[in-house]
């Protein structure tokens, strides 16, 4: 049986009820309620800022000048990478979602959307004594940013599981409003199938990830190359995949 | 089931660290403490090629150095595996999973201490500097081939239970030899370079395994 709120007390209840999957059933994701933003947002800033630290670990070790206000820098552009791709590609989604026939509405779509990110930096600040140990010991600026770009694709592939699958379940249990029973669960028999577009969201996630990568373009530098004075933000030229290929070049 | 550990309890950790026994599970008290006391005894024969003058501190460091590495690496690693094992709905299983993992850490333990006279016996008949690497490199293979099959002998009832739990471990395997390569090269050495007064680390600067081993590969290395 699922509640509308979550029994155990405070954010942290909160942040563990979401990883284990105790949020986020058919009927919890349609009314949102289990999903509160403002519990979640927050909390997608802290993991953010979390994750920001590690990265900012190697301007820091590098003995760069202004190294903590690079720190801090990183620590609020990545919060603000993964919630600004969300602002720039949520209205897309939510108007053809709308438009193919979901019934999943724009509060509903907008906290279970906002929980993803929450589970992909979840898994990313975890991922962060790993990024720290290795800048411990690595001058090398192109490994680091490989190594950075490993960790986050680990994490990103972890949300977008725990978002199918969510959206799976959602597709098995969508009962008319007036037939929904007051709680329901994903073990409950007789599933039926509805068009919530799955594939849009798969389309969702590519756009998510192009965007996303090339927002963190926009608002590098978020590891800070050796030998570059501190910048907040750098000049806008070439894009993401042509920073990689730098990054292998450089490393090799 | 007592937690308490005495020498007199090796042989049934053993058999219960080897496969798992209805009748005898091993506490993470045990497996702990079986760590801890067994790494060690492979570290002083690792440390011991050359043991004249202070060169036997290199036995002392490495013995201490042992249970570090593995700390060290566990401590990294465990974050993330939490957070997978929690997103993955595994949560009920995570007791089950460290202990697994530590069956597996403890095979390793036992399997290099077991080495460890075959080490010091090859010291002793006089092989190079080179050939006490290899050998201590293929012993620390050998022992950690023994783990990954101990610990899967307990991850298969697990995967039975939930496929998922591969995914859990496919982590939990690439997260902790990436770590514990760079944990032993930044604590190196064990065995002791000839001619390089004893240190408990070398006294350059920290380094990076991988980005070492591409240097040596593209001929870049200064």
């Amino acid at each position: 049986m699922t509640t509308a709120h979550p029994p155990g007390r405070g954010a942290v209840a909160a942040l563990d009820r979401l990883l284990r999957g105790q949020l986020t059933s058919a009927f919890q994701v349609r009314t949102g309620e289990t999903l509160p933003l403002k519990v979640f947002v927050p909390w997608a800033i802290a993991l953010g800022a979390s994750y920001g630290f590690f990265m900012g670990w190697y301007a820091l070790t590098g003995g760069k000048d202004d190294a903590l206000r690079h720190v801090v820098a990183v620590m609020v552009k990545l919060p603000l990478l993964f919630l600004g791709t969300l602002l720039v590609t949520f209205p897309s989604l939510y108007v053809f979602n709308a438009m193919l026939g979901s019934r999943l509405g724009f509060r509903a779509t907008l906290r279970l959307l906002v929980a993803t990110i929450v589970v992909n930096l979840a898994i990313a600040a975890s991922l962060g004594p790993i990024l720290g140990f290795f800048t411990l010991s690595t001058s090398s600026y192109g490994f680091m940013v490989l190594l950075n770009v490993a960790l986050l694709g680990v994490a990103g592939l972890v949300s977008i599981g725990f978002l199918i699958k969510t959206l799976a379940a959602l597709q098995f249990q969508s009962p008319e409003p007036d037939e929904m029973p007051p709680l329901m669960s994903v073990g409950d028999e007789h599933p039926r199938r509805e068009g919530t577009g799955l594939w849009l969201f798969v389309v969702w996630i590519f756009t998510y990830g192009i965007v996303g990568a090339q927002m963190g373009w926009i608002l590098r530098p978020f590891i800070g190359a050796p030998g570059v004075p501190f910048e907040l933000f750098r000049l806008r030229d070439g894009s993401f995949l042509q920073g990689v290929y730098n990054a292998v070049q450089h490393m090799l | 089931m007592s937690t308490h550990f005495s020498i007199s309890h090796a042989p049934n950790l053993l058999h219960a660290v080897a496969r798992p026994l209805a009748e005898r599970r091993p506490t993470l008290n045990e497996l702990f403490v079986c760590v801890v006391l067994l790494t060690p005894v492979f570290g002083l024969a690792m440390g011991s090629f050359d043991v004249t003058g202070d060169r036997w501190l290199y036995a002392v460091f490495a013995a201490v150095k042992m249970p570090l590495m593995i700390a060290v690496t566990w401590a990294v690693c465990l974050p993330g595996f939490f957070a997978l094992c929690s997103v993955l709905g595994l949560r009920d299983d995570l007791r089950e999973c460290l202990r697994a993992i530590a069956c597996g850490q403890a095979a390793v333990a036992f399997a290099l201490a077991s080495l460890a006279p075959l080490l010091v016996f090859a010291y002793l008949s006089g092989v190079n500097h080179r050939w006490a690497l290899l050998l201590s490199g293929a012993m620390f293979a050998l022992a950690t081939l023994i783990g990954q099959l101990v610990m899967w002998r307990r991850w298969r009832q697990l995967v039975r239970r939930a496929g998922r739990h591969r995914l859990l471990l496919a982590y939990w395997l690439v997260a902790y030899v990436f770590v514990g390569i760079q944990t032993g090269w930044m604590l190196r050495p064990f065995v002791g370079s000839p001619g390089i007064e004893p240190s408990f680390l070398r006294a350059e600067p920290f380094s990076n395994a991988y980005v070492v081993v591409a240097e040596l590969i593209t001929g870049t290395r200064r």
